[in-house]
């Protein structure tokens, strides 16, 4: 009897190993592949099941579907359509499940689901489910990879999910690696040993002509002049390693050094003048913030200082002032009139103004709607500017790949719910350039006049219709405003007396007259910045106002949106921060080390201080990696913006470790980086790699770092230089936004406008006024420069991680036919022609302004001869005279009737404008030499910096 | 079309590729396959090219294919819809134009449209596309690019993107507007994320059909030809210092690529060669329907010469006041040249190719706010409802597919949000939206952002 019961208990252990398995599979693993790939389809409890198959349960999967066939065959795998149908590979008979291809299961799926139904397709009670699942947890590292501790997931199988540890590597903090033996710069050490590893070696150092272009373009985006050159190369005869150092100390002084890299910013916070969608509305003195940035970085700023700044300037400028003032009436006062703030804290309330950079309308939404669009996108641009992650891919539920449960989404959210967008009274400060308010603003009056002038007239007829209407009525005349209200049966009919064309007129000069009128506000000292308190009870993107007496006892109501719906508000949240990267908020609650204090001001403050901290594993990475990216054409890490699983993995990741520590340790400051980069070997390799032709295959996208990669002008350095080598450029630093001339066809096209039509595009009316640098253009999010545009000038809607360079044979176009760029042809050639007596002289000087270099003799003779020709060319081929209007026709259809109808709309600024020299203003030997600068400017040497 | 002879450069370069804009950066690398080179479809197409006529504004359903007789009884009572931007005292505002059932088959059409009955057993009546934004330019983007964030790529970039396009001298996709954009500008007809090569070409209505085409007229062609030796010249001795930058070869390529399309387009886009009773037929004759005459004509051309997908904008649909005027108005500058297109197309017998498709950005409310005090009589933005035709390329005839409710404000039968409707069109054109995916920021994306479903109710 004994022996009996000991044979049945081994054989029933027996069966157990095999079951133990097969079970535990199917709780840690089989389940939560049904779970994300196939339940939403087949087994979602309310759903109904796609071919009637449900795989909710063994007994439910064991029946099978429409095809009648049970879906799994315990222990054979290969009869089960199930697993079939999940390879994808039998087509024929199970179509392939599931549908979408990209939720395709993994080879390691697969073989998980293989074997769980050789084992007998087991699936074990909850209980037992449970065991396994709770002896998992208890381990931190398995196999299967690493769990990382957050604030919890909107499940438990999420909150428990496993990394692989190359995935969350921003995550886990920095730790200063040890620098490998051999290189004096610790960015070749790191850089040649994996050089090394491959088996090659870095290529030689470039030319001290490369380097001068290079070292110029990459710190000021302009190219240096001749003479520029010939001092470089004298200091570079002399002490090559003096000469290289003494001119990026040269160049980090330059004013044009803010204007190169705040332009890199700008592209990543999405700068704009206006705020977009139908509307467009200008976004009065937004400039401030340009030029905030680019004295940020002429200025060395701290980057922990600037992205406190940028999340919460308004805070600290508003604590600072509370300092001085202590009587809470006078402060808030004060605040409402901005005039007692002083220069730092000017420059901090104009730093808040990337809060509300992004494009932005309420115009035709609901309130809370709008408020949700502004919230989304401004918790997102946080996320990807200063955290390099992607916030949009964890709204609507617990991050899919990364360590980011939807709670830690909403409680960014929830730091900002306070916040509100306002044009704030902020006084101008010293720094920033006033020039040409006066005249900028007469203008504009000019305008306001004309449209005012031709709206009143129009409103005048209506009137005496009115008027009229009223007599015969017998009742008194009330005007346009007072009667509205009344019952249509006790006033004039709407439009009384204007026809409809008359109707729409008046409706376009009313617009116009808006518009003109809202411009003025760029000569206020009014900045775009935010405060904190309720939601205001109107929203319009037309006029946005600080409130500085609406009730702070307000606290907003913050949730997890449910689908990131407003209709699904779910759990409520507190103000927070990423728990993923393991830094508590100073100061937190040991409970909750996460969260920040619910109280109106302070959440972003305390959000910002966190991004700042030397803690934070992912801020410094960040920011180091986009200032590798733009001297080296590739970040360490490939996505800038995403450091997440799905972004590129870093090619280096003790270098980007090396890098970041090192910033922090010294201050956060830029300039330092700059040098550290540029003076060493890698920075200052050759293009040329002498074993190139096996590079290309190894190491196709240069990943080793073993050459220098060559880059194409970006859109902005391209017409600036241009406009460098020309000498037509104007090298004034910030102010108002300028108006380089763009195609005429294009600045005279109608654009529509909520309800109208915006205003033709007017250049500025002066060279000197047009001819700035281009950061200093004037950015319309509904109307890109086509010129610039055509070089790869990215949709400010959207956060610019990486700018590309495709070739698109619109740029052929362009380049060769526009205008703008016949008159920097023809410009240089006066330069030429100005500056040297001969044409062989004249040749020569026009190669070496456009090239930085002389010609060769064989160039020398060919393009000489090539002019000459032109001459020829040129004597009998007139060009016509270029004419400006200074007023256009303009048709609309109006919107209510439908009739099209038309108005004129004037253009003052060509009444007296200072245009370029034309073809039909200048010589047949300028326009012959022109054709030759023309095709300089065409040339690829022109184009690429080596 | 007449297409010059290639000369043996542009072989050398891999040329024969394509116009507009066309990205010739990895052209090389393909050799003689350009990024528009023909992909063979996921799946047996229905439909090869689309043209898609976009009625921006967003046209009232119940005025034109949608009657609602109860909503005309109910004219001027008060409403007390919350949905709608509109708020206040609203009120309902009966259609005022007759409806009458036309064809064979009995499509309902408002009396307004003259022409287009004679070609109504042609078309399919989808009433069940739902929008999401009540806001213009939103809107736009969502129906044109499947987000309402306008960055994303516009349908016909898909398109593009998932099947090339059969002719490699004209661009694959062709936009023509109004003078004035449509709201949102050419992020309507952007290649967001995917490469330059997808993006929509413009064919400007007035002044160089694209923009810089042409040299200033002092500059003839002979002229341009020496410019372009030239410029040969000075980038071949910079290529020498600089062998294995594979850009370089690219740019000088696109030089000649720009040569040829500049002899290629004025030839497209002249229709001076159609005759006098084609032109006349698409209402080139007269004052109102010349534009969209012009263009519908310049659509049937296109996609004959093998255009994927070409989208013309028509403005001026937003009619919160004065329906009957503005309705009227913009149905008598669509009816006829559409009209004509369809027919034109079915005569050719090439009406099965290109799936036709009328629709705009949103519907409108069955009623109104006061406007100056006064009942106005026109329509809100309506994103649960809305009305759309569809032709040829594989859809069902004559047929009307799905209902909205008995006034027109809400789509209740074979409602399908804007996706589904992407989705479906994709499926048509041979393509799976679930694998036309491109990988952007870290993760694969498609047209309908998350996936969706095919209205199989739809399709023949």
């Amino acid at each position: 009897m004994r022996l009996i019961t000991a044979i049945i208990f081994a054989l029933t252990s027996l069966t157990s190993a095999a079951d133990h398995e097969g079970e535990r599979l199917f709780a840690l693993k089989v389940r939560g592949i049904l779970n994300a790939k196939c339940l939403a389809c087949h087994g979602e409890s309310g759903k109904k099941l796609k071919g009637e198959l449900d795989l909710s349960s063994r007994a439910a999967m064991l029946k099978g579907g429409e095809s009648e066939e049970a879906s799994v065959v315990p222990g054979k795998p290969l009869a089960s359509p199930l697993y079939l149908a999940a390879t994808r590979e039998h087509e024929d008979d199970w179509s392939a499940m599931p549908p979408k291809e990209n939720d395709k299961l993994t080879v390691s799926q697969l073989a998980v689901l293989k074997r769980w139904i050789e084992l007998g397709a087991l699936w074990p009670d909850a209980k037992t489910q449970a065991r396994y699942i709770t002896e998992e947890r208890a381990k931190t590292v398995t196999a299967e990879g690493v769990l990382v501790k957050t604030s919890g997931g909107t499940s438990e199988d999420w909150t428990y999910r496993r990394y692989k540890p190359e995935d969350v590597w921003a995550f886990q903090p920095v730790v200063k690696p040890k620098v490998p033996q051999g290189a004096a710069n610790p960015i070749d050490a790191f850089v040649n040993r994996k050089l090394k590893s491959a088996g090659f070696a870095s290529a030689p150092q470039a030319n001290f002509r490369t380097l001068v272009k290079r070292a110029y373009y990459d710190l000021t985006g302009l190219p240096p002049t001749p003479f520029e050159i010939f001092q470089f190369r004298q200091a570079w005869d002399e002490d090559p390693a003096k000469a290289w150092s003494a001119l990026i100390d040269q160049l980090l002084a330059s004013p044009h050094y803010g204007e190169r890299w705040g332009q890199h910013w700008l592209d990543v916070a999405r700068y704009a003048d206006t705020g977009g969608y139908s509307n467009d509305y200008e976004r009065s003195n937004m400039w401030r913030y340009r030029d905030y940035v680019i004295r940020a970085f002429n200025d060395d700023k701290p980057y922990d200082e600037f992205i406190r700044e940028q999340i919460a300037g308004d805070e600290l400028a508003d604590a600072s002032l509370r300092r001085r003032i202590t009587d809470w009436g006078k402060f808030q006062a004060a605040r409402q009139n901005g005039m007692q703030y002083n220069d730092r804290e000017v420059q901090q309330l104009v730093a808040s103004s990337f809060l509300r950079i992004g494009p932005w309308d309420p115009a035709m939404v609901k309130k809370p709607q709008a408020r949700q669009i502004y919230l989304d996108d401004v918790v997102n641009a946080v996320g990807e500017t200063f955290l390099s992650t992607t916030m949009r891919c964890f709204k609507c539920h617990d991050h899919k790949f990364d360590p980011l449960p939807t709670r830690d989404y909403y409680r960014m959210y929830a730091v900002f719910e306070p916040t509100q967008l306002a044009e704030r009274n902020v006084p101008f400060a010293k720094n920033e350039n006033r020039t040409g308010f006066k005249k900028s603003q007469q203008a504009t009056q000019r305008l306001v006049a004309f449209a005012t002038e031709k709206h009143n007239a129009l409103y005048n007829k209506q009137e005496t219709s009115a008027r009229a209407w009223y007599a015969k009525a017998g009742t008194k005349y009330l005007d346009e405003k007072a009667r509205q209200k009344l019952p249509d049966e006790e006033k004039p009919p709407r439009h009384v007396g204007l026809s409809p064309e008359e109707q729409g007129r008046k409706k376009v000069r009313r617009q116009d007259e808006w518009i003109w009128q809202r411009r003025l506000e760029r000569y206020q000292p009014l900045a775009q910045s935010v405060y904190n308190g309720p939601v205001p009870n109107f929203l319009n993107a037309r006029k946005l106002r600080m409130n500085a007496r609406a009730n702070n006892k307000w606290r907003p109501d913050s949730r997890i949106l449910g689908g990131g719906a407003l209709e699904a508000p779910g759990a409520k949240v507190t103000p927070g921060v990423l728990s993923a990267l393991g830094v508590p908020v100073a100061g937190a609650e040991q409970a909750d080390a996460f969260q920040i204090p619910d109280a109106l001001d302070g959440r972003r403050l305390a959000l910002a201080d966190w991004i700042a901290s030397p803690a934070n594993p992912i801020t410094a990475r960040s920011i180091v990696n986009r200032v590798w990216q733009q001297h080296f054409g590739q970040p360490l890490a490939a996505n800038p913006n995403n450091f997440g699983a799905k972004g590129g993995k870093p090619t280096h990741p003790k270098l980007l470790d090396w890098l970041a520590a090192d910033f922090v340790e010294h201050g956060w400051k830029f300039k330092r980086l700059h040098r550290h980069i540029m003076l060493s070997e890698t920075y200052r390799q050759s293009s040329r790699h002498p074993q190139a032709a096996k590079l290309a295959v190894s190491d196709l996208n240069n990943h080793l770092f073993a050459y220098h990669a060559p880059r194409r002008l970006s859109a902005e350095e391209l017409r600036d230089s241009l406009l460098k080598a020309t000498g037509e450029l104007n090298p004034a630093v910030g102010g108002l936004p300028v108006m380089p001339e763009i195609n005429m066809e294009v600045a005279l096209q109608p654009r529509m406008i909520q309800f109208s039509l915006s205003p033709a595009y007017q250049p500025s009316r002066t060279p000197a006024e047009r001819n700035r640098r281009t950061i200093y253009a004037y950015r319309v999010r509904g109307q890109a420069n086509p010129f610039l545009e055509t070089f790869n000038q990215p949709n400010p809607n959207d956060s610019c991680e990486a700018r590309v360079a495709e070739t698109v044979t619109p740029q052929v176009f362009t380049l060769l036919n526009s205008d703008i760029m016949s008159d920097r042809a023809i410009a240089l050639a006066l330069r030429a022609e100005k500056e040297f007596d001969t044409l062989h002289l004249q040749v020569k000087r026009a190669v070496q302004l456009a090239y930085g270099r002389v010609p060769d003799k064989v160039e020398w003779e060919r393009l000489k001869q090539y002019v000459t020709k032109m001459r020829a060319y040129h004597a009998k081929h007139k060009p016509t005279p270029v004419k400006y209007p200074t007023a256009i026709t303009r048709s609309l259809v109006e919107e209510l009737t439908g009739q099209p109808f038309e108005y004129e709309e004037i253009l003052p600024v060509f009444e007296d404008y200072v245009r370029d020299k034309k073809p039909a203003d200048v010589s047949v030997e300028t326009r012959a030499l022109a054709d030759l600068c023309l095709l300089l400017f065409n040339s690829n040497e022109f184009m690429y910096v080596y | 079309m007449n297409i010059p002879t290639l000369q043996r450069r542009d072989f050398l370069y891999g040329l024969g590729s394509s116009l507009g804009a066309l990205a010739v950066t990895d052209l090389m690398a393909k050799e003689n396959a350009g990024p528009l080179a023909p992909k063979a479809p996921m799946h047996t197409p229905k439909a090869k090219n689309v043209i898609m006529l976009f009625m921006e504004g967003g046209p009232s359903q119940v005025d034109t294919f949608d009657p609602k007789p109860k909503l005309n009884a109910l004219h001027k009572t008060e409403s007390k819809s919350t949905r709608g931007l509109e708020t206040g005292f609203k009120f309902y505002v009966g259609s005022p134009f007759k409806s009458r059932k036309v064809g064979q088959s009995g499509l309902e059409m408002s009396d307004q449209w003259q022409h287009l009955p004679e070609v109504a057993d042609e078309l399919c009546n989808y009433r069940g596309c739902t929008a999401e934004s009540l806001n213009h330019p939103e809107a736009l983007f969502h129906m044109n690019t499947g987000s309402r964030l306008g960055a994303d790529p516009a349908l016909g970039a898909w398109v593009n993107y998932g099947l090339g396009s059969v002719n490699q001298n004209l661009p694959g996709y062709v936009v023509m507007t109004e003078l004035a954009l449509p709201q949102g500008g050419s992020r309507n007809w952007s290649n967001g994320f995917l490469p330059g090569h997808f993006q929509g070409t413009r064919l400007r209505p007035t002044g160089s059909p694209i923009l810089d085409l042409h040299a200033p007229v002092h500059k003839t062609r002979a002229h341009q030809r020496a410019a372009l030796e030239e410029l040969a010249f000075l980038n071949q001795r910079h290529a020498a210092k600089h062998p294995g930058h594979k850009d370089l070869a690219t740019r000088m390529a696109s030089y000649e690529l720009a040569f040829h399309m500049q002899a290629e387009v004025p030839g497209v886009i002249d229709l001076k060669g159609e005759p006098e009773h084609v032109r006349k037929a698409y209402g080139m004759d007269s004052k109102e329907t010349t534009e969209f005459g012009h263009q519908c004509l310049m659509a049937r051309r296109l996609v004959e010469k093998g255009v994927r997908f070409v989208q013309i904008f028509s403005g001026g649909w937003d009619s919160h006041d004065y329906l009957e005027r503005g309705h009227a108005s913009r149905i008598r500058s669509v009816d006829q040249p559409m009209t004509a297109l369809i027919k034109d197309l079915k005569e050719r017998g090439m009406l099965e190719d290109p799936l036709v498709i009328w629709t705009g950005e949103f519907g409108r409310t069955p009623d109104n706010n006061k406007r100056g005090g006064v009942y106005s009589l026109g329509r809100g933005h309506n994103a649960d409802a809305m009305t759309m035709l569809l032709a040829g390329g594989g859809v069902k005839k004559g047929a009307i597919v799905g209902a909205t409710d008995e006034i027109g404000a809400k789509a209740v039968d074979v409602a399908h949000p804007i996706r589904d409707l992407h989705v479906t069109l994709l499926h048509l054109l041979g393509l799976d939206d679930n694998k036309l995916t491109y990988f952007h920021a870290g993760r694969y994306k498609q047209l309908s952002q998350f996936g969706g479903q095919v209205i199989k109710e739809l399709i023949a």
